[in-house]
């Protein structure tokens, strides 16, 4: 049950970060939202990494450099997030962020990029792809 | 309409590729180490594709206000939540909630229309469509993990037949 209570507040507060940026954007821009809220949030994990006196950090060099550089993409994520709710509602901005990850995230398992363990492509990953464009047709037209 | 889902794909692939990535950060650093990197290289992203398409309009803060400055925790909350979320349910069950709920807040937030949000009214199909998507989550992370199952059932199964038949 606290799994599922955690599991939730994950998803809301995901939705919420992206109406708050959209929100913040509307007074500031987006670029500006996208700077502040990451330059905050990062202010907040380097003090969590001091107080918990986490010295992992020190791992860093063990990480192939390609993947290090994965939270350089959050600036586009957050500023098509932003455009998207603008744009389209903030229901079909996620609906189709999802169906593209999930989509993306299929399509590298499948073929084992990134040395991700290949999983087999089966029937019910496309089934589910096809139940969730679907749905957004549902949504939207 | 046509760029604002453009840019929605765009985000959703690129979400993606950084969880793949950051998770292979993650198995060596950890959970905050990683969670400060990613927000570090974020911000400084942010900055810098800022700074190449708006100058130094980037730093005028006008209409800033208080609570602008803490929406970054909300990033914090996330990670704690996720985190706790799938050591305590598993990755396939916590991350259909996550998604569920992303998409059940979302749907509230439209309908609400708070914060300046233009307000998509409520209707029963977009109700439906919600819950279609749903329904497509649950088939895509559970489907064919049942069948995944079942065969190694089936090896243990032989596996013990074998072992048992040489003890005899």
């Amino acid at each position: 049950m606290k799994g599922i209570v955690f599991a939730f507040l994950a998803g809301a507060f995901i939705t919420l970060q992206g109406v708050a940026n959209a929100r913040i954007s509307q007074n500031i821009g987006s670029w500006q939202a996208a700077t502040i809220t990451q330059l905050t949030g990062f202010i907040a994990a380097v003090l969590i990494v001091v107080i918990v006196k986490d010295q992992k950090w020190k791992q860093f060099k063990k990480v192939r450099p390609i993947y290090l550089t994965g939270g350089s993409f959050a600036a586009v994520v957050i500023y098509g997030n932003i455009y998207g709710i603008h744009s389209i509602g903030v229901t079909l901005t996620i609906a189709v962020i999802l169906i593209s990850q999930l989509a993306i995230t299929f399509l590298i398992d499948g073929k084992g990029w990134f040395g991700v363990l290949k999983k087999e492509m089966k029937v019910p990953q496309f089934i589910g792809i096809a139940m969730m464009i679907a749905g957004v047709v549902i949504l939207k037209f | 309409m046509l760029i604002g889902l453009l840019f929605a794909i765009l985000a959703g692939i690129l979400v993606g590729l950084q969880n793949i990535f950051n998770t292979r950060v993650n198995d060596h650093a950890g959970t905050w180490s990683t969670t400060a990197l990613v927000l570090g290289l974020g911000f400084l992203a942010s900055m810098t594709l800022g700074v190449v398409f708006e100058g130094t309009e980037l730093f005028v803060l006008k209409n800033m206000e208080t609570w602008f400055w803490f929406s970054g925790l909300i990033g914090v909350g996330v990670v704690v939540c996720l985190v706790q979320g799938t050591r305590l349910l598993g990755p396939t069950f916590a991350i259909s909630i996550v998604l569920t709920s992303q998409l059940g807040s979302a749907l509230m937030w439209d309908s609400l229309g708070l914060f300046g949000l233009e307000k998509i009214p409520f209707t029963s199909q977009q109700l439906i469509g919600v819950l279609v998507i749903i329904g497509g989550v649950i088939v895509f992370k559970f489907g064919g993990s049942r069948a995944e199952q079942r065969k190694v059932t089936k090896v243990v199964k032989h596996t013990l037949k074998q072992s048992a038949s040489v003890e005899r």
